[in-house]
C-alpha cells in the first residue's frame, strides 16, 4: 500500500484547470469549471456528488472518451486532449479499462468472447487471446461461466464479466461509472471487494464515480464535486 | 479474419430479420440473373445468324404475308442465288395426343417452332441442317412428311415413321376438317460449328402441304434469300425493298440476325421492360437492406459506444458494420445465383416456356451474368450499409452512452 497517496508516488491522473462546456441547442451548459485533480498511481479514488455535478464528465475526460473545452488532462503521462481520434482510441485500448453501471456486455457474445473483445485490437494469436480472457475470468471468479451468454448471468455476474473485460488488456488505470448502481447490496459488496483486490493485489489505479457512500467507503480517497468544482476532500 | 466470428454472431442476433433480408436479396439476384440471361440470349440471337442469307418480310409487320409472285421477282435480282418460302405455322399438339380433332383444341404448353418451307431451295441454303440422304428422300416423297431436329425428337420421344397432329392458332391455317397430320420422315442434326445459331428443336414441313391444305389461300410468311456474295448483303436487301416499294405489300429485307431480333421484338420492347423490372427490384431491395442495416445499427448504439470505449476506432466500427452488410449481400447473392442456375437450367424443359427458350441460341447462365449478379449483390450490401456505418463512424461515445 506504499503507493496509495504517498508523496513519492507518480501521478497517474493529472487534471489541470479543466473547463468543460456542453451546448444544448443554443444554450451553453458549464459542466466543469477550472477543475484540478491529481490521482497518484495505485490510488483508489471515489468521486461523489449530486446529479449534474460533473463527476461522470470528469470520469469521461480521464478515460479519454471526451475532450476538455480548455485545460489539460494527462493520464499515465499522456495529454489525452492532444491525441487524434484514432490515436486516442489506440491509447484507450492500452491504458484504460472502463466499467459501466449497466455492464454493457455484448449480448450475442459469450462471457469469454466479451472479455476477449479488447484483445482483438492486439496482435496476439487466437490461443493467447483466449488464454488471457480465461485468466481474467478466473480473476473475477467466473471461469466456470466462460461459455455463458449475458442473459444467462445475474447482474453481479455480468458486472464481474465487465470487470474482467476492463482488466484483460492489463491497463494501468480503471475507471468505473457507478459500478454498483444497478446491483443488490450483496452483489454490490462482491463487486467492491473485487475492485479493492484489483487495487491492492494488481496495483491498478481506480477512479470510481458513485452516489453510494458505502461504495465510496471502499476507496482510499473520496472527492466531492458540486456544480463542476471540487468541493471537499476526505 | 479475427473479426469474422464477431460479424457473424451479430448477424444471428435478429436472425428472422437477417434471414428475410438475405432471402429478399436472393430473390433480387435471382431475378436479375434470370432476366439478364434471357436478354443476353436475345442479344446473342441478334449477333449470330448467317450473313449469307437475308430474310425478306412484309414491311409493316411479320403478321402480314407476302404475295407468292414475289419469289420469282426476287430471284431475278442480281446477287441472289436462291429464294425459299418459309412460313411460320404456329402449330401446337392437340390437347389429347395422337388425336385428330374434337379434343378441345391445341395445347400451347407444348409449343415448338414449326415452319413450312420450300424444301429444295431451303435445305440447300441451310447446310447446317444435316439430314441423312435416305431420310431427305423419304421426306421429299411424302407430302405429309416432316423433318424434326434431334432435340425435338428427344423431347417428345419421336422417331422416324411416327405420326402426330398439329393445329395452328393462326386463323387462315386452321382447317374445318381438323389439325394437320404429319409423319416424321427424317431427323436432322444442327451443325453448330457451321452456324452457332442453328436450332435442333424445329420442325420443317412442306410449304405445298400447307398451301394445298388451306385451299390455296396461303401466301409466303417470309422469303429466305441466299446471296452470291455476303459482302453484297446490304445492296441486295436495298434492291429487294426498292423493287416492292410502291406495291401493296412493301418489303423489309434484313440479315437473318436482324430478322431474329425483330421477331423477338414482336412481344414488345422486351429489353426495356425487363431492364425496368430489374432496376425496380434492385432499388427496392437496396431500400430494404438499408432499412435493415439502419435498424441493426440504431438498436446497437450502446454497443457501438462500448466498442469505441474499448479502443475500437471509428474506422474499425465502420468496417464491422460494412462487413455485416457485405455478408448479407454475399449470402443473398450466392443463394440467388444458385436459384438462377437451377431455374435457368430447368427453363428449356418447362411447358409453355421451352418453345421460346429453345429458340434462343446459347441460352444459359453465363459467367458474365453470374459475376454481374454477385457484384450487384455486394454493391447493394455495401451501399445499404454505408450510411449507417458512416453514422456509427461519426458518433460520439458520450452522446451514445447518454441515450441508454
Amino acid at each position: 500500500m506504499a503507493t496509495n497517496g504517498s508523496p513519492a508516488a507518480k501521478v497517474a491522473v493529472d487534471v489541470q484547470n479543466v473547463r468543460k462546456v456542453y451546448y444544448r441547442d443554443s444554450q451553453e451548459i458549464l459542466v466543469l469549471d477550472g477543475m484540478n485533480l491529481q490521482v497518484p498511481e495505485g490510488e483508489f479514488l471515489a468521486l461523489m456528488g449530486p446529479s449534474g455535478s460533473g463527476k461522470t464528465t470528469l470520469l469521461n475526460l480521464i478515460a479519454g472518451i471526451d475532450r476538455p473545452t480548455s485545460g489539460q488532462v494527462r493520464v499515465v503521462g499522456t495529454d489525452v486532449g492532444q491525441l487524434s481520434e484514432s490515436a486516442l482510441a489506440r491509447w484507450r485500448s492500452r491504458n484504460v479499462g472502463f466499467i459501466f453501471q449497466f455492464y454493457n456486455l455484448i449480448p450475442v457474445l459469450s462471457a469469454v468472447d466479451n472479455v476477449e473483445l479488447p484483445l482483438l485490437l492486439t496482435s496476439l494469436p487466437r490461443k493467447q487471446r483466449r488464454d488471457r480472457a480465461l485468466t481474467a475470468l478466473r480473476v473475477v471468479g467466473l471461469a466456470d461461466r466462460a461459455s455463458h451468454y449475458p442473459r444467462q448471468l445475474s447482474g453481479g455476474q455480468e458486472q464481474r464479466v465487465a470487470i474482467a473485460r476492463a482488466i484483460v488488456a492489463d491497463p494501468g488505470i480503471i475507471v468505473a461509472d457507478e459500478p454498483t448502481g444497478d446491483l443488490d447490496a450483496k452483489s454490490a459488496e462482491e463487486i467492491l471487494q473485487l475492485m479493492v483486490t484489483l487495487n491492492t493485489e494488481f496495483k491498478k489505479t481506480i477512479v470510481m464515480v458513485t452516489h453510494d457512500p458505502r461504495a465510496a467507503g471502499h476507496a482510499h480517497t473520496q472527492k466531492h464535486l458540486e456544480k463542476g468544482v471540487m468541493a471537499e476532500s476526505k | 479474419m479475427k473479426f469474422v466470428p464477431f460479424v457473424l454472431k451479430h448477424l444471428r442476433r435478429n436472425w428472422v430479420r437477417t434471414l428475410s433480408t438475405i432471402v429478399g436479396m436472393a430473390v433480387c439476384i435471382f431475378l436479375f440473373c434470370t432476366l439478364r440471361t434471357v436478354l443476353t440470349a436475345m442479344d446473342s440471337a441478334r449477333e449470330l445468324g448467317s450473313v449469307t442469307r437475308l430474310a425478306t418480310r412484309h414491311a409493316v409487320s411479320l403478321v402480314y404475308n407476302l404475295p407468292l409472285s414475289y419469289e420469282e421477282r426476287i430471284h431475278r435480282l442480281p446477287g441472289v442465288k436462291r429464294v425459299a418460302i418459309s412460313t411460320w405455322f404456329g402449330g401446337a399438339l392437340p390437347l389429347k395426343k395422337e388425336s385428330k380433332s374434337g379434343t378441345g383444341g391445341p395445347d400451347f404448353s407444348n409449343f415448338f417452332t414449326n415452319l413450312s418451307v420450300e424444301d429444295e431451295p431451303y435445305f440447300q441454303m441451310h447446310p447446317e441442317l444435316v439430314v441423312p440422304a435416305d431420310e431427305m428422300k423419304a421426306y421429299r416423297e411424302d407430302l405429309r412428311g416432316c423433318l424434326i431436329g434431334r432435340g425435338l425428337a428427344r423431347q417428345y420421344g419421336w422417331k422416324v415413321g411416327d405420326t402426330f397432329y398439329l393445329e395452328s392458332f393462326i386463323p387462315p391455317y386452321r382447317r374445318r376438317e381438323g389439325p394437320f397430320e404429319f409423319v416424321v420422315r427424317g431427323i436432322y442434326d444442327a451443325d453448330m460449328v457451321r452456324d452457332p445459331a442453328a436450332d435442333n428443336r424445329v420442325m420443317y414441313f412442306h410449304y405445298k402441304y400447307l398451301y394445298e391444305g388451306t385451299g390455296h389461300q396461303t401466301e409466303a410468311g417470309i422469303y429466305v434469300v441466299e446471296l452470291d456474295d455476303p459482302g453484297q448483303a446490304a445492296a441486295v436487301a436495298k434492291s429487294i425493298d426498292a423493287l416492292f416499294e410502291n406495291s401493296d405489300a412493301a418489303t423489309k429485307s434484313e440479315t437473318e440476325a436482324a430478322f431474329r431480333a425483330d421477331f423477338n421484338a414482336l412481344i414488345g420492347n422486351l429489353g426495356l421492360l425487363v431492364n425496368s423490372i430489374g432496376l425496380a427490384v434492385i432499388f427496392t431491395i437496396l431500400l430494404v437492406t438499408a432499412n435493415t442495416m439502419s435498424m441493426a445499427v440504431r438498436e446497437r448504439r450502446t454497443e457501438i459506444a462500448v466498442l469505441k470505449t474499448l479502443g475500437f476506432s471509428g474506422r474499425q466500427v465502420m468496417g464491422l458494420i460494412l462487413s455485416e452488410a457485405l455478408v448479407i449481400g454475399a449470402l443473398g447473392g450466392a443463394i440467388g445465383l444458385g436459384l438462377a442456375t437451377l431455374i435457368v437450367g430447368a427453363m428449356p424443359k418447362v411447358p409453355g416456356l421451352s418453345g421460346f427458350v429453345n429458340g434462343l441460341p446459347n441460352f444459359g447462365l453465363h459467367w458474365q451474368v453470374s459475376s454481374q449478379g454477385l457484384g450487384m449483390a455486394l454493391f447493394i450490401g455495401l451501399a445499404a450499409g454505408f450510411i449507417p456505418a458512416l453514422s456509427a463512424y461519426r458518433s460520439r461515445i458520450t452522446e451514445m452512452l447518454r441515450q441508454i
